[in-house]
């Protein structure tokens, strides 16, 4: 057999194995060891990171993809379903990203967990949503994606509730499994649709046949699944709400690797959606309204990892805009650049958080540049990465969405909503970046400030590196299969930076204004709209509950309890019949035997005619 | 007429006449027309066997589930009238007499 693709093939399942194997050892009867986190689960992503640079430099050498087609599972009437992996060119870049990303993570949560008496549990909650994750990306067939799609959504809602003692974590993670849920309707739809229209589940045929269906309603049912997964605008309230979890859990589910599962999915469908206008437009508005109500929701809040949370979700809108675009390649290579700048702020917060003794409100941060200079300076790293500063990781992304947006076709709104989503980027950034480095300090004195620990600072360097250097490396190896447009006006080439400059000219203008008060009671409507999250919360969380159920009680009741039970059901019946009874027996007197008696006679007498 | 069918005819009248003329209790009468409901079952059957209509082959178990309704709704009328009258001698169902 040919070598390259023997050493493809090979290298990734041992890559699948390599994650698998701790995940068997916690089955034996024996308990683990103290260092079992460390030793296996550490060691094992690291080295299957390491081993998945195999396939990642054969990719970048020769080009191959490939499809391994493991093993006949089932069979449902129609058609087959088998463990099948496909290892393009989307899952063969996305896997290493991921592995190097977890295990940066999994090191910081060494040291973040320490003192939790159940870390191993939690490394292998982790692991085991590393396990889906991957199984997602390199899914060849529905069937299989379901199960990543399914596994990652229970393992975000077992790592959000990991504090279960608090109620408010318990409240997140069950938001976080009732809007996925939402979502999950889209997703099964689209799945029934295609087992009925295009009899199969593997991507391969779905691609095929699809150029002879309308596809709006799977489009539809996947466009609704994304929105579930990845926070897009009107299932987006559990993404902030799932911060509760410790921040190990939120730089690897929720910045880097799940929310973006929704995204990965429109990628890998993205050619059922080259010619259907709705569906790209759907995306494109949905993107685009998603990118501008987070944004300016994060304007105002105040705790870090909610801030972190809201650009995330302001990211996802970006990505899903890219789409609408019909650039899927764009969406992805933004999706493996904010994987590194994302996990690093989420990282740089958590060693905030815990050098401050658990505090998290950045009104009472301050100062931090003098105290804890390799966090804050990698803080600093990745909100100009965030903001898609010239030449480090986020620009070839963001920059290039941008130019793509400019020069197409589409929606003028969509444009302006991202490019003011853009500027509320820096603006945000800019925000959390003065709040906690800049100024004088606004804790507490006795602070246990101490990032000395290389388990700390080991990960966020690296994914430092990964922050300035990760776009640089993606856009130089990987050939786009559709033309950017390359000659613009010198105003549109330069919008995306234009537009993050003015707004960081405001924020820093408003900064100045920050020990001035203007009037002695402020009415600021639209602080209160933006720090409440624009009411979405209380509005959904509250009225539609309330009239569900109050709808359930008046039909429980009135309906059925006293319509049909009574009214109309057994009470009816029965007074009905006794008034009939009434009166029907008023003709009568009584005297059974008499009567009995003259019907014998009349009978032996009609006999009796009869046989004469 | 051949015996069987006499005798048959003859328990379904002698049963008849036990019903009309029962004197003291309800039960008495409810016996004699579950004595008129089983010689019924015999004539049923025996006019499938007779003219070998297999078709019919059903009728008597249909009027078997049928009679075990009306035993025991009339039954039920029984433990009724024993709980309101206390007795089932017929000299206390007088209520509507004149």
């Amino acid at each position: 057999m040919h070598l390259t693709t023997l050493i493809l093939s090979s290298s990734l399942i041992l890559v699948i194995a390599i994650l698998i194997y701790p995940l068997l050892t916690t089955l034996n009867p024996n308990p683990q060891d103290q260092k079992w986190a460390i030793t296996h689960v550490k060691t094992s992503v690291k080295a299957a990171f390491l081993m998945s640079l195999l396939p990642l430099m054969i990719f970048l050498d020769q080009g191959t993809e490939t499809i391994i087609t493991n093993w006949h599972w089932m069979n449902t009437a129609p058609f087959d379903i088998n463990i099948s992996f496909k290892f393009d060119h989307y899952s063969i870049i996305f896997t290493p990203i991921a592995l190097y990303v977890t295990w940066s993570i999994l090191e910081f949560a060494s040291w973040y967990m320490h003192s939790d008496p159940l870390m191993n549990r939690f490394f292998k909650y982790l692991l085991l949503f590393l396990v889906a994750m991957i199984l997602l990306v390199s899914a060849n067939n529905m069937f299989q994606l379901f199960i990543g799609w399914e596994g990652v959504g229970i393992m975000s809602f077992l790592l959000i509730g990991w504090w279960y003692g608090r109620a408010d974590a318990n409240t997140a993670a069950l938001q976080a499994v009732l809007y996925n849920r939402v979502g999950d309707i889209g997703l099964i739809m689209a799945m029934a649709w295609l087992a009925m229209n295009l009899n199969s589940w593997e991507i391969q045929q779905i691609f095929f046949l699809s150029k002879n269906f309308d596809m709006t309603l799977p489009l539809i049912g996947l466009i609704l699944a994304a929105t579930g997964k990845s926070a897009q605008f009107g299932l987006h309230p559990w993404l902030p709400s799932a911060m509760e979890g410790p921040t190990p859990v939120s730089a690897l589910l929720h910045s880097s690797t799940m929310v973006v599962a929704g995204i990965f999915l429109l990628i890998r469908l993205h050619p059922l959606m080259e010619n259907n206008n709705i569906a790209l437009t759907t995306c494109l508005c949905l993107g685009a309204l998603t990118t501008l109500f987070t944004a300016a929701c994060a304007l105002t809040q105040n705790d870090i990892k909610k801030i972190v949370a809201f650009s995330t979700s302001s990211q996802l809108g970006l990505m899903m805009v890219t789409i609408g675009l019909n650039q899927p390649q764009l969406a992805f290579l933004h999706i493996c650049t904010h994987a590194f700048f994302k996990a690093m702020l989420f990282l740089c917060s958590g060693s905030i958080i815990h050098s401050l003794n658990d505090e998290q409100d950045i009104r009472k941060m301050g100062g931090l540049q003098n105290l804890m200079p390799m966090t804050s300076t990698c803080l600093t790293i990745g909100s100009l990465a965030l903001t898609g500063t010239p030449f480090l990781a986020g620009f070839f992304s963001k920059d290039a969405i941008i130019e793509a947006l400019n020069t197409s076709h589409l929606n003028a709104w969509a444009l302006i909503l991202t490019l003011i989503a853009t500027s509320f980027t820096a603006v945000y950034s800019f925000r959390v970046v003065y709040f906690v480095t800049m100024g004088t300090p606004r804790f507490l004195p006795l602070s246990p400030i101490n990032e000395n620990n290389p388990s700390v600072i080991n990960p966020i360097k690296r994914l430092a590196w990964g922050s300035i250097i990760a776009g640089l490396i993606i856009t130089s190896n990987f050939l786009p299969s559709k033309t950017p447009i390359m000659s613009m006006p010198l105003t549109l080439k330069l919008a995306a930076l234009l537009v993050t400059i003015i707004g960081l000219l405001t924020a820093l203008e408003l900064t100045a204004m920050t020990n001035k008060q203007f009037k002695i009671t402020p009415t600021i409507p639209l602080h209160h709209f933006s720090n409440m999250l624009g009411y979405f919360p209380a509005i959904i969380h509250r009225l539609t509950p309330k009239l569900n159920l109050s709808l359930g009680q008046s039909i429980a009741t009135q309906l059925i309890d006293q319509t049909w039970f009574e009214a109309t059901g057994p009470k009816g019946v029965s007074s009905l019949q006794v008034k009939m009874a009434k009166t029907v027996s008023d003709a009568q007197q009584g005297m059974i035997k008499t009567y009995l008696t003259i019907f014998l006679l009349t009978t032996t007498i009609a006999i009796l005619l009869t046989m004469i | 007429m051949t015996p069987v069918h006499f005798s048959f005819s003859s328990a379904f009248i002698l049963g008849l006449m036990g019903l009309t003329f029962h004197r003291t209790h309800l039960l008495s009468a409810l016996l004699c027309l579950e004595g008129m409901m089983l010689s019924l079952f015999i004539a049923l059957a025996l006019w499938t066997l007779q003219f070998e209509m297999t078709g019919f082959s059903a009728a008597p178990m249909l009027l078997l589930a049928f009679s075990a309704c009306e035993a025991s709704a009339g039954l039920a009328l029984l433990v009724a009238t024993a709980r309101t009258h206390g007795t089932d001698r017929l000299q206390n169902l007088n209520l509507l007499q004149c």
